[in-house]
């Protein structure tokens, strides 16, 4: 039994999809190229796979992530290109890693999210995004509403934004993300938004995520890192900052 | 991979499911345009979800795409928050795959699988950019053609189309793509090419014939011109089982209602049971080869990944190797973690048997469809289903560990008393009895027997022996479905019998327009002018603007819904012919009245007309009565 973590891309017309949708057409894609997936035990067996971290419908992605429970495969890269032979229509996988058997699953280690915001055609903001974001982020507290199941209660969100900067009139963010903490690119906007008393026209903003990140702690202090380093993208903080195993330490 | 959307962002993000108009599904098709001389636009006029589980599509989808010089694409109704923006933003019409507008397609098809879509194609040909009305179109525009169940009488919304397609789709549209090409690069007008049309074996031109009206509303005469035959027979594919079948169906993003592997495994149905259009439709029964159908579900299951397949056809218990299928499929889909799920099973030893290998007993129900609450109205709707039957098969299920069964009857069908009606109440206490005496106490563990009893309004159709019946009316409909409670309510183990029943409303106007005329045209137009869409969906039916609309244009409800036919009457369907004479439908008519049972088709031939096919059930032996 060898558990698998895979990273993938969303681009183009599918970015339409729901995150329950998403999930369905990888369990379809995953039978339609017979890869030995572990099924669940019971009357209605169900795979062995989990995703890290829902993405809102419209953004795309160049670092979402899997883990799949395999039977057996021929190697790791296999999975990976077969599955690829299957999902041709703007979802790909492009780096998959072995896990051991003791570790987190995607969905509870999801730790930090990094993502660039831009602007619709039309629907760019009047104020200046860098002063802006400086004075924005110079706040000693920065409150926002956060939905959550009773309503809605105010917090501080400046200590869940690890890295910001601006670049092209896009803003490019590093934020905490996960069960424990969670900062969503949409509520960071909104706020920015509000911060600068204008008004944010409705759907403004696209999303697109860059990489999706773990946790970990060493002699240099807490760290998050992409889930899988490999593939990163070059803009990303991981690549930036110039560690090589990708570590970003907040 | 096409990258173009037709919608924004902004309005996708602002609707529900987008998903519904991007296209790039599974195994749908793109073509180089370059190579393509026809480009074919095939719409299911009803949401996504409904349309993508319609068969029929999937089958000439597959096969249109498999010419080279055509390209077929799909359309279905925008839901009404689409509908609002398109109108709002003059937005056109596009089809899914190459996003690209409707209106410069070459035809625009429509399946027509019941009656309370027609609005529907109303909407698509509007938000499209197409003239509704056959006669207002140029060349320019799509050639609109309709084909399905429906077309069996298209008279109602003969005026909007071009041209039905008349039986199974298989046969006869490359002759039209060949002739079309033809008109096009010889510049024939398209008032010829529709004539040139009308000489394809099963393709019916509505506008080619003149219908007169007598003063009391019946058809004078149907007059056929510019060579159009007087009659169109029905088309019928007669090798099945060589016939094309799509092996990579196109599987939607979201969840739909036919969310698996759809296999037909036979075409017709041998019963004849007197209220069902279908059962005369298909005739004669073709059943596909059992080797093919093994292949079919294995190369099916692995091209789209689905976790279920499905037996598909009229009656799945009447496929002569049913067994030796079924074995091969559990053994298979076991091994694949694929459920297997089949409806229309009739319910005995055999088939409870198979169901406790694939199913959650504890979880699934059992379905019966005695239709009528009585032998004697059994008898004159000719259902074999015996109350004996549903007891055994009932017995044999609790025996099994079933405790839910549910029931399908009919009210107001021709005959009907009240009886019939409180016999329903009857049927729904024996089985509950038969449970209680199957399963002792100690065995029950909790669970007790649930009895869902529905009851549907009964619409006669065309091409049936009931094509001539009176219809209830709505208030006598909603009494039977009052007395069909209160007979429910009166039984000993009412407490465990649930009663569900349909609304009137919509089974008239469903009774109007199944056998209505060329007069209705412009009723529906004049309610979709009115914001009449998705009459089919009960949150948005407004039966008060169609019975306005009805008033205004001069027409009877009743007219066409109370009236008895007499048998010289020229129906407004007189013009096609499903392949099952009329004389064979009359006197399934008498007998119905006399409670005669009619044997089926494997059992003794009726001469209904069927054989002339030369195919399928007719020609092979019979073991008699």
């Amino acid at each position: 039994m060898i558990k698998l973590r895979m990273k993938f891309k969303k681009h183009g017309p599918i970015r339409f999809l729901g995150h329950l949708d998403v999930m369905r057409y990888v369990q379809k894609a995953i039978r339609r190229a017979e890869i030995d997936i572990k099924y669940s035990e019971g009357y209605s067996p169900h795979q062995i796979l989990s995703f890290a971290q829902p993405l809102s419908v419209g953004s795309t992605t160049d670092g979402d992530y899997m883990d799949m429970t395999v039977l057996s495969c021929v190697s790791k890269e296999q999975v990976m290109d077969d599955l690829n032979k299957t999902m041709n229509e703007g979802i790909e996988v492009i780096a998959v890693s072995e896990l051991d058997d003791k570790a987190e699953n995607a969905m509870t280690s999801v730790a930090g999210a990094e993502y660039i915001i831009s602007f619709r055609e039309g629907k760019v903001p009047s104020f200046d995004l860098e002063s802006t974001m400086k004075a924005f982020m110079e706040q000693d507290k920065i409150p926002a509403m956060k939905k959550t199941k009773n309503g809605e209660k105010e917090i501080d969100i400046k200590p869940l934004i690890y890295r910001w900067e601006i670049i092209d009139n896009k803003i490019h963010v590093l934020l905490s993300a996960g069960s424990a903490s969670n900062l969503k690119a949409a509520l960071l906007i909104s706020s920015i938004y509000s911060f600068a008393g204008e008004e944010m026209p409705e759907f403004a903003p696209v999303f697109h995520r860059v990489d999706t990140y773990l946790s970990g702690e060493d002699d240099k202090g807490y760290y998050i890192k992409p889930m899988i380093f490999e593939s990163c993208q070059d803009l990303s903080y991981a690549v930036k900052d110039g560690n090589p195993e990708g570590k970003v330490y907040v | 991979m096409n990258e173009k959307l037709a919608l924004s962002d902004e309005i996708l993000l602002s609707i529900q499911k987008p998903e519904r108009y991007i296209g790039g599904e599974v195994n749908s098709v793109i073509k180089d345009l370059s190579d393509i001389k026809v480009r074919f636009a095939f719409c299911f006029p009803d949401v996504y979800e409904i349309g993508m589980s319609h068969l029929g599509i999937q089958i000439l989808y597959g096969m249109f795409n498999e010419y080279k010089d055509v390209w077929c694409e799909r359309v279905y109704s925008p839901w009404d928050d689409l509908d609002k923006v398109m109108r709002r933003d003059n937005i056109p019409l596009f089809a899914l795959e190459s996003q690209d507008p409707v209106k410069g397609f070459d035809f625009l098809g429509f399946t027509l699988q019941y009656e309370m879509c027609y609005t529907n194609i109303l909407q698509v040909l509007d938000l499209s950019g197409i003239p509704i009305y056959s006669k207002d179109r140029t060349f320019d525009d799509p050639i609109v053609i309709g084909g399905g169940p429906c077309t069996y009488n298209p008279e109602p919304i003969a005026d909007f189309f071009d041209i039905f397609y008349i039986g199974e789709g298989e046969t006869q549209y490359r002759a039209l793509f060949d002739l079309y090409i033809e008109a096009k690069d010889s510049g024939m007008s398209r008032k010829d090419f529709l004539i040139k049309c009308s000489q394809i074996p099963g393709l019916y031109v509505p506008s080619l014939y003149d219908i007169s009206y007598n003063e009391d509303g019946t058809i004078k005469e149907i007059a056929a011109k510019d060579g159009a035959p007087q009659v169109v027979d029905k088309e019928l594919e007669k090798d099945l089982s060589n016939a094309y079948y799509p092996m990579k169906p196109v599987m939607p993003f979201i969840k739909v209602t036919q969310d698996r592997v759809v296999m037909e495994v036979m075409r017709g149905c041998i019963r004849g049971c007197r209220f069902c259009q279908a059962g005369q439709l298909y005739r004669p029964l073709r059943e596909r080869d059992v080797e093919k159908l093994k292949e079919y579900a294995i190369t099916l299951l692995k091209n789209t990944g689905y976790e279920e397949i499905s037996l598909s056809s009229l009656s799945t218990s009447d496929y002569t190797h049913l067994d030796e299928l079924l074995d091969f499929l559990i053994e298979y889909c076991n091994e694949h973690k694929v459920n297997i799920s089949l409806p229309s099973l009739r319910i005995d030893a055999f088939s409870l048997d198979v169901m406790s290998k694939v199913q959650d007993v504890k979880k699934s129900s059992l379905t019966f469809a005695p239709e009528a609450g009585t032998q004697r109205m059994r008898n004159v709707i000719n259902k074999g289903l015996t109350e004996e039957d549903i007891l055994r098969g009932s017995h044999e299920a609790f025996e099994g560990g079933w405790n839910k069964v549910k029931l399908y009857f009919m009210l107001g069908l021709p005959g009907e008393t009240t009886e019939d009606i409180e016999g329903i109440g009857d049927i729904a206490n024996k089985i509950a009895v038969e449970y209680f005496e199957t399963v002792p106490k100690e065995k029950r563990n909790g669970r007790t027997i649930e009895i869902t009893a529905s009851t549907s309004f009964f619409v006669p159709k065309p091409f049936t022996p009931f094509q001539w019946a009176s219809m209830n009316t709505k208030e006598e409909f909603l009494d039977k479905a009052n007395i069909t409670r209160k007979g429910i309510m009166s039984q000993l183990n009412q407490k465990h019998i649930k009663y569900n029943w349909h609304e009137a409303d919509a089974s008239m106007l469903e009774g109007i327009l199944a056998r209505g005329d060329r007069r209705l045209s412009e009723v529906i137009y004049n309610v979709y002018k009115r914001g009449c869409i998705f009459d089919a969906w009960s949150e948005f039916f407004k039966n008060d603007i169609w019975m306005e609309e009805l008033e205004k244009a001069g027409l009877d409800p009743m007219f066409y819904v109370k009236r008895e036919r007499t048998k010289d009457e020229i129906l407004p369907w007189d013009m096609l012919n499903c392949g099952v004479s009329k004389e064979f439908l009359w006197r399934e008519w008498e007998r119905s009245k006399q409670g005669v049972v009619t044997p089926n088709c494997r059992q003794q031939c009726q001469g209904c007309g069927g054989a002339s096919y030369g195919v399928g059930i007719c020609f092979e032996p019979k073991t008699g009565v």
